[in-house]
C-alpha cells in the first residue's frame, strides 16, 4: 500500500507526505465545526465567493514576485496575501449584500467572477514574465485549483494550527451569540445580539478556513469541506451538540479516507476528499431512505 | 363604549409615572417613498396594560412595531420605552418580541427548550451558565405557554401553533417588561385563539406584563385586549374592543372590504363613535366610500 509506505516509509518520503496529513486532519476539524452553520445559513455560495478569491490573491501573489522558489518567507508571504483576498472579499460580498438592490446572490456573482479573471490574468502574467527570466513559477494553476499534496510543508501546517486554534476558541466564546443569529437573525437583535459583529466574525472564519484548506484541497474544490460535512451531520441527527459531533467526525474521517485515496490512486487531493466526502453525504441519505422506509 | 380620545394616553400620564411605549407625533415613511407609512401616531401605553392595535394589511403595523423597537428610526417625532431610547431598552432586555412570522431557521438542530433558553444565554460571560432566576424564568414561560409537554421536541418538527407558542415563550424568558406580539394568532384556528387569549391573560397576571398585540384580526382584539386602537397610517382609539362597531370596523378595512365587493358605502366613524382630534385621514380625498 502506497499509504504505509509514504507515512510510514522512508523518513524522507514521510516528511514529503506528512504535512498534508497533518494540514488536512487540521483544517477538516475546523471546517466541519464551521459547516452546520454555514449550511444551516445557507452560506455554501459566500464559501464558494471567497474561496475564489483566494485564487486572484495566489495571482497577486505571483506578481509581486512571491511564492517563487522554496524559500519558507515566500509562502508565507503567499498566505498572508492570499488571506488578505479572501478576507476582502468576505467583507466585500457582506457589504454589497447590504445594499438595497443587491442581494447576496449576485454580489457573491460578482465577486466570484472578477477574482477568477483576475486571478487568471495576473498568474498569466506573471508566468510568462518567470518564463521570460529562465525561473519555474512557484504555482501551477492545476494545484491551486484542485490542490497538491506535495505542495503542503511544514510551514501551512504551522499556519492551519494557528488558524484552527484561534477559530476554535473564537467560536467557543462566541457560540452563543452565533447560534442566535444563525437560528433567528430578527430574533436575536430583539434580545442584544451584536448580529453585525457575529456575521463579520463568521465571514472572516470561513475565510481563513479556506486559506488555511486552500493549499490541499484547491480553491475550487475548499468549500466542500465546509458544506459537505454539515450536510451529512444535518442527515443524520436534529439535536445540536450531536450534529457539531457528527461533523466533525464525518469531516476528519472524509479528509483522512480522502487522503488515502489520493496516495492509492494517484489522484490530486481536492477531488480525492471531496468524492470521498460525498460518498458519506450519500451513504448517509440512502440508510436514512432503507431506515425510513423500513 | 369607553373612550380614550385624547393623543391616545391613559392614567398613567396624568400621574406622571414612565409609560410603557410612549409615542409623540411619530411619522415615517421609507426613503424615496413620497406617502408615509405613519403620520402623527401618538400613543401612550401604561405597564400593565393589554393593547390591541387594529389595523388591514398595509396599515403600518409592522412598521409601528419595528419603531418600537428600535429597527427602524421614525422620520418625524419620538418614542420612550419606559422612559428610554427603544434601543436601550430593547439592550436592557426589557422587550419581547414576537414577529409576525419566524424567521427562524427550522432546520436548525434546536430543541423547544432550547429555542426558549436562548435569550438567557445572551450577554452571559461564555464559561457562565444562567442563574436561578434565569432557569425558573424558562420553566414559567415553558408552562405557561404548554411548551413544556413538546419542549424536548426539534424545533422544526411542532405544529404552527405550538411554534408560535414556542417563540411567545422565548421572549417571555428574558423576562420582559413589555412584550410585543406582531400578528401572532395568523393561522391559528378558533379553539388555538381562545386558548391564546387565556395564555395572555395568564401572563399578564403571572408577571404584570404590559402587552401590546398588533393584528388584523378582530378575534385576537376582541378577546385578549383590554383597550384597542386602529391603524391606518393614523391612529385612533377606541376604548374598549366592545367600542368596535361594525361602522368603525368597515372604515377601517374600508380597502379590504372594496378589494372584495367593489366600492361601499359606509356611515363609519361619525363623531359619536371616534372624537379622537387626530383622525383626519379620511377626509383626505382619497375616493372614501361615506365621502
Amino acid at each position: 500500500m502506497r499509504t504505509i509506505e509514504y507515512l510510514f516509509g522512508p523518513p524522507e518520503l514521510a516528511a514529503l507526505f506528512w504535512p498534508a496529513v497533518a494540514v488536512g486532519l487540521l483544517v477538516s476539524a475546523l471546517c466541519a465545526v464551521l459547516s452546520p452553520l454555514v449550511v444551516l445559513r445557507r452560506m455554501s455560495f459566500i464559501g464558494q465567493g471567497v474561496s475564489h478569491a483566494a485564487f486572484a490573491g495566489v495571482g497577486l501573489a505571483m506578481v509581486l514576485g512571491l511564492g517563487a522558489g522554496s524559500a519558507a518567507g515566500g509562502d508565507w508571504g503567499v498566505l498572508v496575501v492570499v488571506a488578505l483576498a479572501c478576507v476582502a472579499s468576505a467583507v466585500g460580498i457582506a457589504a454589497l449584500s447590504d445594499r438595497k438592490g443587491l442581494n447576496a446572490d449576485t454580489a457573491i456573482g460578482i465577486v466570484l467572477v472578477t477574482a477568477m479573471a483576475l486571478g487568471f490574468v495576473m498568474i498569466q502574467h506573471a508566468s510568462e514574465a518567470m518564463r521570460a527570466r529562465d525561473e519555474a513559477p512557484g504555482f501551477g494553476v492545476e494545484s491551486v485549483l484542485f490542490g497538491s499534496v506535495l505542495g503542503v510543508r511544514w510551514g501551512d501546517v504551522v499556519a492551519a494550527g494557528a488558524v484552527v486554534a484561534v477559530e476554535m476558541s473564537l467560536l467557543w466564546w462566541f457560540r452563543r451569540g452565533l447560534l442566535f443569529w444563525a437560528f433567528d437573525e430578527v430574533g436575536a437583535v430583539s434580545v442584544g445580539v451584536r448580529t453585525g459583529l457575529v456575521r463579520t466574525l463568521l465571514l472572516v472564519m470561513l475565510a481563513l478556513a479556506i486559506v488555511v484548506t486552500m493549499r490541499l484541497a484547491g480553491v475550487v474544490l475548499a468549500t466542500a469541506l465546509l458544506v459537505l460535512p454539515g450536510a451529512t451531520a444535518l442527515r443524520c441527527s436534529a439535536r445540536l451538540w450531536p450534529v457539531f459531533g457528527i461533523s466533525a467526525v464525518a469531516g476528519v474521517l472524509g479528509v483522512g479516507l480522502g487522503l488515502v485515496v489520493s496516495f492509492e490512486l494517484d489522484w490530486q487531493p481536492g477531488p480525492a476528499i471531496v468524492l470521498t466526502q460525498v460518498a458519506g453525504y450519500v451513504v448517509v441519505r440512502v440508510v436514512g431512505a432503507v431506515f425510513r422506509s423500513g | 363604549m369607553t373612550e380614550s380620545h385624547e393623543p391616545i394616553r391613559g392614567a398613567g400620564a396624568a400621574r406622571g409615572t414612565a409609560a410603557a411605549i410612549e409615542f409623540d407625533r411619530v411619522g415615517f415613511a421609507f426613503e424615496g417613498s413620497g406617502r408615509p407609512v405613519l403620520e402623527d401616531i401618538s400613543l401612550r401605553v401604561e405597564p400593565g396594560e393589554r393593547l390591541g392595535i387594529l389595523g388591514p394589511n398595509g396599515a403600518g403595523k409592522t412598521t409601528l412595531v419595528r419603531i418600537a423597537l428600535g429597527l427602524l428610526a421614525p422620520t418625524s417625532g419620538g418614542v420612550r420605552v419606559f422612559g428610554r431610547s427603544p434601543s436601550q431598552a430593547r439592550a436592557e432586555g426589557w422587550v419581547g418580541y414576537v414577529p409576525q412570522r419566524t424567521g427562524a431557521e427550522l432546520a436548525f438542530p434546536l430543541s423547544v427548550r432550547q429555542v426558549v433558553e436562548m435569550p438567557t444565554l445572551v450577554g452571559l460571560r461564555p464559561w457562565a451558565r444562567p442563574g436561578p432566576e434565569a432557569r425558573e424564568a424558562v420553566e414559567y414561560a415553558l408552562g405557561v405557554t404548554g411548551c413544556g409537554e413538546f419542549g424536548d421536541r426539534p424545533i422544526g418538527r411542532v405544529s404552527g401553533g405550538q411554534l408560535q407558542r414556542a417563540m411567545i415563550a422565548r421572549a417571555l424568558a428574558s423576562r420582559p417588561r413589555l412584550l410585543l406580539l406582531d400578528e401572532p394568532t395568523v393561522g391559528i384556528d378558533a379553539v388555538g385563539q381562545r386558548q391564546f387569549s387565556k395564555m395572555l391573560e395568564e401572563i399578564r397576571e403571572g408577571l404584570g406584563v404590559t402587552v401590546v398585540v398588533v393584528t388584523h384580526d378582530l378575534r385576537t382584539i376582541a378577546a385578549g385586549c383590554d383597550r384597542v386602537a386602529c391603524l391606518h397610517r393614523n391612529l385612533h382609539s377606541h376604548g374598549s374592543p366592545e367600542g368596535l362597531t361594525p361602522g368603525v370596523l368597515a372604515e377601517v378595512f374600508r380597502h379590504d372590504v372594496e378589494g372584495v365587493f367593489g366600492a361601499v358605502h359606509v356611515d363609519a366613524h361619525r363623531a359619536e363613535e371616534c372624537h379622537d382630534p387626530s383622525h383626519t385621514h379620511h377626509a383626505e380625498g382619497d375616493g372614501h366610500a361615506h365621502d
